[in-house]
């Protein structure tokens, strides 16, 4: 938790970079670099499948409250996971906000729109292709060339893919955080825990394999959790 | 015990390489105790001349702080005495330039009460004109016929007497009301002579008081040119505290500024956008520092021109035309930033209030949307603008403690590096001490570790002497044999 001294220590930080900024800019020796290194970008994947999608009110909300501290400049996307997931189509609604925060509020308001058309009437899926959600994600936020790139995956993470779907690739995930919400536990899980530790194994081992930071967020009552 | 590593060796030849080690040290006593001895004298002379170049900076910048306070202190005594002088100079000519107005004045209310003094002067009443005819009278013979006829005389004599007297009473009460009514006249100008004599007083006190501050400033002003100790420490204290109180105004400015500048942040980014960054800052955060940089600009050029600081001396002196269009540009520049300012306080105001509608709607909150032109809402908006307009001008005023800032820093911080110089010639001397005595102790434990044998070699000498004196007996009475002595 941010202190008052911290907030003070911070502005002073600010202010002296600031300065320190004037002073370069006034002495022309400067040069206006691109904005890519300091904005972010985030890319939420829904789990659709049949017992996952009554959480999906809940990642409403979870969506709202990332449009409210995503800054202008963000790029901010939201795909479905369903049978194939490799696939533009899946992509619910996307921005990148606008340097003007009036517009940026514009666009906020209509992606709030978009995401509650389509939680009030999704279809559930018959599988989940988690792997082909992530992948497309990847090359979303490369494509964007944001600063810091996460992908967020709500859904229990048990992957299920169509017939003849082959998902036996390695992802490259260097730069990327990668943080699963809401993990819920399946009946099986209940049945053998092991299972429910297991597939939180297999998916850390191959994110951070892929070079990526990992994590698990439950509690998304935690504004704190949800810190980018 | 043997240990198994590569390393291992046993007593035997830890005892050896002991022995031969120990051999050795001695052997090389006299070369190892020279080289110890040049290493630690050299580090022990490097030292004590660095701290003595230390101890000469400090000495160099101790004269030139001096001379720099003394020289401040001096023109700020040209100031104080220069100001006074004007001010004994205005008041000259405003109240003693008067004075020749005030004594005519004063002459004439003289002349005008001597006149009435004239005026009110009492006429002695003339003898009355029977004295003589009584006398007469008085000396004629006495007799009937004569009595009667005196006594008719004296009748009438006495009637013509009463009526006299009655006739010079009547003038006497007369001319008694008219002096009455003169002297009467003269208590105004009495009044207004007391009070131009009171007047002149007091301007004569202010006078004296201010030809005491002269006095005053002009013995500090002699302190300062003779470059006495006194007038040093004291200029020295008021640097100090002048410095201080400068930083803490300047500290104070510069919360002002950072809260000026936390105003106008937001709205610059809806006007020149907030993604871009120039070195990692928001080119609008920039944006709105400029503002506020030009503004603190265009105060210190203001009050440059109005000659109340002196940051840039070429301002005060230009010519008064010049001088007077740079002051009213600085001005309407200030003016129109602040109105600027008060203008993006509005807008912050309005982009604030667009964001926090979002979130309550994001939230859910629809339902409690917040009422429009509320005393919750104007008052705010009342204030950011307010304090918009008002922060741009109030930070104008920074440059007084900006220019005491510079003008004590350089004594102060000069005074501070004297005592860092000082500080590191002492330790340079400790540590020269402490190299020379660790010398001593390197030579010592070098000797402690060839204790044996320093204990034979010792042992030898001394057999040696005491078998010196015998052998030198055998040796004379050797010689002594051979003489045939």
């Amino acid at each position: 938790m941010k202190t008052p001294l911290t907030n003070l220590v911070a502005s002073s930080r600010k202010l002296a970079l600031l300065t320190l900024g004037s002073l370069l800019l006034l002495t022309g020796g400067c040069s206006d670099t691109p904005s890519e290194g300091y904005s972010r970008g985030i890319y939420l994947l829904l789990d659709t499948s049949g017992t996952y999608t009554k959480e999906l009110h809940k990642a409403q909300q979870l969506i709202n409250y990332m449009l409210a501290i995503l800054e202008p400049g963000d790029t901010f996307a939201v795909a479905r996971i369903d049978s194939g997931s490799f696939s533009e189509k899946d992509i619910v609604a996307k921005v990148v906000l606008d340097s003007r925060p009036s517009m940026a509020n514009k666009q906020k308001r209509e992606f709030a729109a978009k995401i509650e058309n389509f939680v009030s009437g999704i279809k559930s899926s018959a599988y989940t292709d988690i792997s082909g959600g992530i992948l497309q994600g990847v090359e979303y936020l490369n494509e964007a060339k944001v600063g810091k790139k996460t992908i967020m995956i709500y859904s229990d993470l048990k992957e299920e893919l169509p017939e003849g779907y082959v998902r036996n690739f390695d992802l490259v995930l260097d730069g990327f955080t990668v943080q699963a919400l809401n993990v819920t536990k399946l009946r099986a899980d209940n049945q053998n825990p092991q299972e429910y530790l297991d597939r939180l194994t297999t998916w850390s081992e191959k994110v951070v394999e892929g070079g990526g930071n990992w994590s698990v967020i439950n509690d998304l009552d935690k504004p704190e959790a949800l810190t980018l | 015990m043997t240990m198994n590593t590569p390393f291992a060796l046993d007593w035997s030849t830890y005892l050896v390489l002991l022995v031969g080690g120990t051999i050795i040290l001695y052997l090389a006593r006299q070369p190892a105790h020279r080289a110890l001895k040049a290493l630690f004298d050299g580090f022990y002379a490097a030292l004590r001349l660095a701290s003595k170049a230390l101890q000469r900076s400090r000495l160099l910048l101790a004269e030139r702080n001096r001379d720099v306070l003394l020289a401040q202190g001096r023109e700020q005594a040209e100031r104080d005495l220069e100001k006074e002088f004007f001010e004994i100079n205005k008041f000259v000519q405003r109240d003693l330039g008067g004075y020749p107005h005030l004594q005519r004045q004063i002459q004439e209310q003289v002349a005008k009460i001597q006149d009435d003094c004239e005026r009110s002067r009492e006429v002695p009443i003339a003898e009355p004109d029977w004295l003589e005819a009584v006398e007469s009278v008085a000396s004629l013979k006495n007799g009937d016929k004569n009595a009667a006829v005196n006594s008719k005389i004296l009748e009438q004599i006495h009637s013509s007497a009463i009526q006299q007297h009655k006739d010079t009473m009547a003038t006497y009460r007369k001319e008694s009301s008219a002096r009455h009514s003169v002297l009467k006249a003269m208590t105004p100008y009495w009044r207004k002579l007391a009070y131009s004599v009171d007047e002149v007083g007091e301007r004569l006190k202010e006078i004296v008081t201010r030809s005491q501050n002269i006095d005053t400033h002009m013995a500090r002003f002699e302190d300062i040119i003779a470059g006495t100790d006194k007038a040093e420490r004291a200029l020295k204290a008021s640097a100090i505290t002048q410095f201080l109180i400068a930083l803490l105004v300047i500290a104070v400015a510069t919360g002002g500024a950072f809260f000026n500048f936390h105003l106008i942040a937001l709205p610059m980014s809806e006007m020149v956008g907030s993604v871009q960054r120039i070195g990692g800052v928001k080119v609008a955060d920039l944006a709105a520092l400029v503002i506020i940089c030009l503004e603190v600009t265009a105060g210190i050029f203001l009050l440059e021109s109005l000659r109340i600081t002196k940051l840039f001396p070429l301002i005060g002196s230009m010519d008064d035309r010049i001088r007077r269009t740079i002051m009213i540009s600085a001005a309407v520049v200030l003016v129109v930033l602040a109105s600027t300012e008060a203008a993006l306080a509005f807008m912050r105001d309005q982009i604030a209030g667009d964001l926090s509608n979002l979130r309550a709607s994001l939230a859910g909150l629809e339902a409690e949307a917040v009422t429009h032109g509320g005393v919750n809402e104007w008052i705010p908006l009342a204030a950011n603008m307010t304090l918009g307009f008002i922060l741009p001008l109030a930070l104008t005023m920074v440059a007084i403690p900006l220019e005491y800032l510079l003008q004590t820093g350089r004594s102060v911080i000069g005074s501070l590096f004297e005592i860092v110089l000082s500080a590191l010639a002492t330790l340079l001397r400790m540590l020269a001490a402490s190299a020379r005595q660790m010398g001593k102790v390197v030579l010592s434990f070098y000797d402690l570790l060839i204790a044996a044998p320093l204990w034979i070699e010792s042992m030898v000498i001394k057999h040696k002497k005491e078998r010196e004196p015998i052998d030198s007996e055998h040796t004379r009475s050797e010689f002594s044999k051979t003489q045939g002595f």
